[in-house]
């Protein structure tokens, strides 16, 4: 999952929570806020109540009459006054149900008692619990839409706005790390950012990435140099074994041994070009620029190796088109590529077997050859280490070294050649090579 | 014939010169490029083979010099840097040849001989070989006239053993010059003895194919 996802799907979350929290509370709230409403209204009118009798008198209201209750049309408010004994005072509020003209309601009650004209009256205010509570349902809909609102609105901020702090890393991440290709450019620009964080990133992929090339050419430079500096030497041992051989007091015991010597010379002298030619593949000394048509390319190397299918009795099939052209590729290095890709056809396969070498467009347009044989195969959890260079894989003899696969890489690297391999013990080996763009 | 070896690595100059002598070739040796200089100077040359580096010099300078004096001579570079840019600035400077490190010394004889012949105009009529007669120009094989039909391998490897008649060639000698420098790792491969075995059958059927040897264990010769 990415950050910004992740990030967006926390924070959302986070603040869903805190929502289902207030909204559970919510009816609690509203009644706490209705009630203390209540109670400031009652000790309002009490106020009210205390000045019309200080202006005019309790009989304002008594009017001779010993007690005195009023209350409004829906019975959500009375008040009353009636006498009490002196030694009552009382001021409290309070929940009680009230009887009405037959009507037992529930009231919240301000009682209050007061002096007027050397009597002790007591004053009852009441409101109606109905009323009081009359905007809860209201006013927490209300409450909980305009909430809702506003979660929606932060997420909305909050997903820009990670978005635009995340950028960086996404820049970082298609520039630096997707898609790269060995050896890798060091051109890049550094990401723009004020995250310190990101910065540091940056900078140590660059780091790193510099030092990689770094190490990567030095082993290139190394190989180069190495395989150049062993040219002298076994050219001295071939020369000499040569001279040797042709010493006409020579018996024959000691000829064999030079011959078996020469051999190995030869065999040293093989790997060392190996290694030599894939310096220079990589160190991109070959010209790409040549157009070859495969087919003639294969009658080529059929050509070359031709001998090698009647030893073995191998039936070739070629099915590529008489048409079909590679562009921008080097001749030598296609030969060589695929003179290896046979030769192992031929090397691994069984007695009379077969070997398909097949030539397609892909619907995409690039072209694709395909290399199949019938012979012994590759272990699968080896398939992924055949392109290793000394690697060597189901293998009961000696027949080679190991670096004819690495040979082939290297070239189809060098190329943009998607190479890949299918194989299981005794079910073949198919290697499959896309040509990256235009080949018509 | 004389040739001029401007090589530093003294033990490989001696093995040249050793194996040249035996062609009837006289070598003088230079192991630098002072001396190298100083000898073309002095002497006359059919052959001069150049190392490309030497401690006190670029060979290529020295192909420079000797052309000024030794304009008929035949160069041959033989280095180990075989990269695209020295070879073609070799040829530039009027190289014939370009020998890249490791070669054998009979690929060396067979590449002085082929320019030999074709700077000198040196035509051959036909090379007797028992009853059969070759023509390595035309790339011919006949007996009494009649032509046999060999393939272009089979006649590579016939022509390479009749330029060094009466010495035995090892099979890793002749694949070499037959399949170059391809990466070919099956050194215990037997497509020469295939190979052979086929001229054989083509050529016995004409006539006796006994001066073509089998060496136990080292290769084949072709009989002086």
């Amino acid at each position: 999952m990415k950050l910004s996802t992740k990030l967006t799907l926390f924070i959302a979350g986070s603040k869903l929570v805190i929502v289902l929290l207030f909204v559970l509370a919510l009816p609690f709230l509203v009644k706490e806020i209705a009630s203390q409403y209540a109670n400031y209204t009652l000790k309002q009118q009490r106020k009210k109540v205390l000045s019309i009798l200080k202006e005019n008198g309790i009989d304002y209201y008594l009017r001779g009459e010993p007690n005195y209750g009023g209350y409004t049309m829906l019975k959500e408010e009375f008040i009353a006054f009636s006498p009490v004994g002196p030694k009552v005072i009382v001021n409290t509020i309070k929940n009680s149900q009230v009887l009405i003209e037959g009507d037992t309601l529930n009231y919240r009650i301000l009682s209050y008692s007061f002096r007027s004209k050397n009597r002790n009256y007591l004053m009852e205010i009441g409101k109606a619990d109905a009323s009081i509570n009359r905007y809860n349902k209201p006013l927490q809909r209300f409450t909980l839409y305009v909430l809702i609102t506003l979660i929606v609105l932060t997420i909305l901020i909050d997903l820009t706005f990670i978005r635009i702090i995340v950028k960086p890393l996404a820049n970082i991440i298609n520039t630096k790390l997707i898609n790269k290709e060995f050896p890798f450019r060091t051109d890049h620009e550094r990401i723009k950012t004020s995250t310190t964080d990101f910065k540091y990133l940056d900078d140590s992929l660059v780091l790193l990435i510099s030092q990689i090339n770094e190490a990567f050419y030095k082993e290139r430079e190394f190989t180069s140099n190495a395989s150049h500096e062993l040219m002298t030497p076994i050219t001295i041992l071939q020369n000499k074994m040569e001279n040797l051989l042709a010493e006409e007091s020579l018996d024959e015991s000691s000829a064999i041994a030079i011959v078996e010597m020469m051999k190995t010379v030869d065999r040293l002298k093989k790997i060392t070009n190996s290694l030599l030619l894939i310096s220079r593949i990589e160190n991109e000394q070959y010209i790409r620029k040549e157009q070859i048509k495969p087919l003639q390319l294969f009658h080529e190397i059929i050509e070359e190796i031709g001998h090698r299918f009647e030893e073995k009795n191998i039936s070739l099939v070629l099915d590529i088109s008489a048409d079909a052209v590679l562009q921008d590729v080097n001749k030598d290095l296609m030969f060589q590529l695929f003179f290896n890709l046979i030769h192992n056809a031929i090397k691994f396969n069984r007695q009379d077997g077969t070997i398909s070498v097949s030539g397609i467009f892909l619907n995409d347009g690039r072209y694709q050859i395909k290399v199949c044989d019938s012979g012994i195969g590759i272990p699968t959890e080896d398939v992924p280490f055949i392109f290793n260079r000394f690697m060597k894989t189901n293998l009961n003899s000696q027949v080679g070294y190991g670096l004819g696969l690495a040979i082939v890489k290297s070239i189809a690297v060098y190329h943009r050649i998607k190479i890949t391999v299918e194989s299981g013990v005794d079910k073949g080996t198919t290697f499959k090579l896309i040509f990256k763009g235009e080949s018509a | 014939m004389k040739v001029l070896i401007v090589e530093d690595e003294k033990t490989l100059a001696y093995e040249m010169e050793e194996f040249l002598k035996k062609s009837f070739y006289q070598c003088d040796l230079a192991h630098s490029f002072q001396s190298g200089v100083m000898q073309l100077e002095l002497n006359q040359y059919d052959f001069v083979l150049i190392d490309l580096s030497l401690p006190d010099g670029d060979g290529l300078e020295i192909l420079k010099h000797a052309k000024e004096n030794n304009p008929e001579a035949v160069y041959i570079i033989i280095t180990a840097r075989t990269n695209l840019k020295d070879r073609v600035m070799g040829l530039d400077l009027g190289a014939d040849d370009y020998l890249a490190k490791p070669f054998y010394l009979l690929e060396l004889q067979s590449r002085m001989q082929a320019i030999a012949r074709r700077k000198f105009n040196i035509t051959e009529d036909l090379i007797a070989m028992g009853k059969f007669g070759v023509d390595i120009q035309k790339r011919l094989i006949v007996f009494s006239q009649q032509q046999i039909e060999l393939s272009r391998k089979e006649f590579d490897l016939i022509s390479y053993l009749l330029l060094h008649k009466g010495r035995v060639l090892t099979r890793v000698q002749l694949s070499e010059h037959i399949w170059g420098t391809f990466v070919n790792d099956d050194y215990d491969s037997n497509y020469i003895d295939a190979h052979i075995k086929n001229i054989r059958k083509k050529l016995n059927a004409y006539s006796e194919t006994d001066w073509l040897e089998t060496v136990r264990g080292v290769g084949y010769r072709i009989k002086k």
